[in-house]
């Protein structure tokens, strides 16, 4: 009997899950006609992430990003949803169609392949953010330290692809949820640097104080871009149509200067 | 941001973490009684199927069930899973809850002497009325301390439902955190949730004093 009772439980947990492979390809098709009648932009976003998308003083979220994306949806006539997700989580939220783009620092190096991708907006470097006084100055002094980075980040990527020599010195390499959790431990003297990507460095450094240097040599040169679920170009060419009148009429660079951010703009006007 | 705005902001991630808080009580109780009724069933196929469930609830962290919860219908059927984000974290966290609920509930029934059975029967009640009349008062008056226990335990799971990024208590501190790169929201959210597990606990104890009529 109860081998018996195990036999039909593992036949329908199979059934289901050959079900869902059938179903998965054909979700794909239906979302993407949606767009024709689109009257939102659901914006996927860390909300951990300043000073691309955070929430401001008055406990609103705001950022380059996510007021990039409401001056398109302000030209498109649609509405804009932003809903903070997991980092973590990124993939399975696009992929479902819970949001429509994660819009919010997302490199595009390493990534080509993984997303239909907008044209990069922002130059961003990986780098390297050490105390003051920690004597170190380029990747080489790095060696037998411990280094902390963003779990599933840009930075974590090139450490374990292009950078891999040079984290193999290191002591440890910690991942942490967010750079809050790193910079607190860094100030507490549990590792000595950090891995991230300059803008968001920056924003750190000027909010935290005295202290922090960023070390000169970089760790890679890299860019920004809006990430779509692949595939899904039509809302990609609307978007990105915006994005350019943006950059034609000024705003972009106006809110790049808002947010400290004018070094890294790319886009030009054509 | 002032310390009155960083409250004001926590607490409306307080009031979500309250609200998961009710809504999962008020479904994983009696869906932990109608599971702990399956799990004594004298029909092996119920009772194993409900063993099955309350180990799979037990044994894997709540966290995941989430996921599974929120994103496994888009996964298994291609359903439209926008929006439904509170929706999916009720029903992980109820059915979760229910699966311990459902284990002090038969912790408590099992406990009760089959002496009582007879002497309602010998007194002409059917069934339902010495279960609702006779055993589950009793039930109830020993499982409170149990009880309390995972109503506590609850009331800090919900800082969970952040894997699925609802702005509740937690997920709100860290936010705040990380925009005015500061630990002060922390040490509010712990105070917060002290404050509310310390008026549960004293709810709970007046609930157990009035349940003592016997003593």
């Amino acid at each position: 009997m109860k081998k018996k009772i195990f036999a039909i439980t593992l036949t329908l947990a199979l059934a289901f899950g050959l079900t869902a492979c059938g179903s998965g390809t054909q979700q794909a098709e239906t979302t993407t006609t949606a767009a024709a009648e689109r009257t939102q932009l659901v914006v996927g976003f860390d909300a951990e992430y300043p000073p691309y998308g955070y929430m401001d003083d008055k406990g609103e979220y705001t950022g380059f990003d996510l007021e990039m994306a409401q001056a398109v949806c302000d030209l498109r006539g649609w509405e804009l949803v932003k809903t903070p997700i997991d980092w973590a989580s990124k993939d399975m939220e696009l992929d479902s169609g819970a949001i429509d783009c994660i819009w919010n620092g997302f490199t595009i190096n390493g990534r080509e392949d993984d997303y239909t991708w907008s044209v990069p907006y922002i130059d961003n470097s990986q780098v390297i953010v050490t105390a003051k006084d920690s004597g170190i100055s380029t990747l080489a002094d790095l060696k037998g330290k411990n280094v902390g980075v963003q779990s599933a980040s840009a930075a974590l990527n090139v450490l374990n692809g292009d950078q891999s020599a040079v984290k193999d010195t290191f002591a440890s390499l910690t991942e942490y949820g967010d750079y809050n959790t790193a910079f607190t431990e860094l100030q507490a003297g549990a590792i000595d640097a950090i891995a991230m990507d300059i803008g968001v460095a920056q924003y750190q450094i000027s909010s935290r104080g005295e202290g922090y240097v960023i070390i000169d040599e970089i760790l890679a040169a890299e860019q920004y871009g809006i990430g779509f679920k692949l595939g899904n170009t039509e809302l990609k060419d609307q978007v990105e149509e915006s994005l350019m009148q943006l950059v034609a009429n000024g705003t972009y660079a106006t809110l790049a200067e808002k947010y400290g951010l004018t070094d890294y703009i790319i886009l030009e006007a054509e | 941001m002032d310390f009155t705005t960083m409250l004001l902001q926590l607490s409306t991630g307080m009031l979500e973490s309250v609200k998961i808080f009710f809504f999962t009580l008020i479904f994983s109780l009696p869906l932990g009684l109608l599971i702990c009724f399956g799990r004594m069933s004298k029909n092996s196929l119920i009772r194993n199927i409900v063993k099955v469930y309350i180990s799979i609830m037990r044994g894997t962290p709540l966290m995941l069930q989430l996921l599974v919860v929120y994103f496994g219908p888009y996964y298994l059927w291609g359903a439209n899973i926008g929006g439904k984000r509170f929706l999916a974290i009720i029903i992980g966290f109820s059915i979760n809850y229910a699966a311990y609920y459902a284990e002090i509930y038969r912790s408590g029934i099992e406990s009760m002497p089959v002496g009582q059975y007879e002497a309602a029967r010998l007194l002409g009640y059917n069934k339902i009325q010495t279960f609702g009349r006779i055993i589950l008062p009793q039930v109830i008056k020993r499982i409170l301390p149990s009880v309390t226990n995972e109503v506590i335990t609850l009331v800090k799971d919900t800082s969970l439902a952040f894997a699925l990024a609802h702005m509740e208590l937690f997920s709100m501190a860290k936010q705040i955190s990380a925009a005015q790169t500061t630990f002060m929201p922390f040490v509010i959210a712990g105070v917060f949730y002290y404050v509310f597990n310390f008026v549960v606990a004293i709810l709970m104890e007046k609930a157990e004093k009035k349940a003592a009529y016997y003593r």
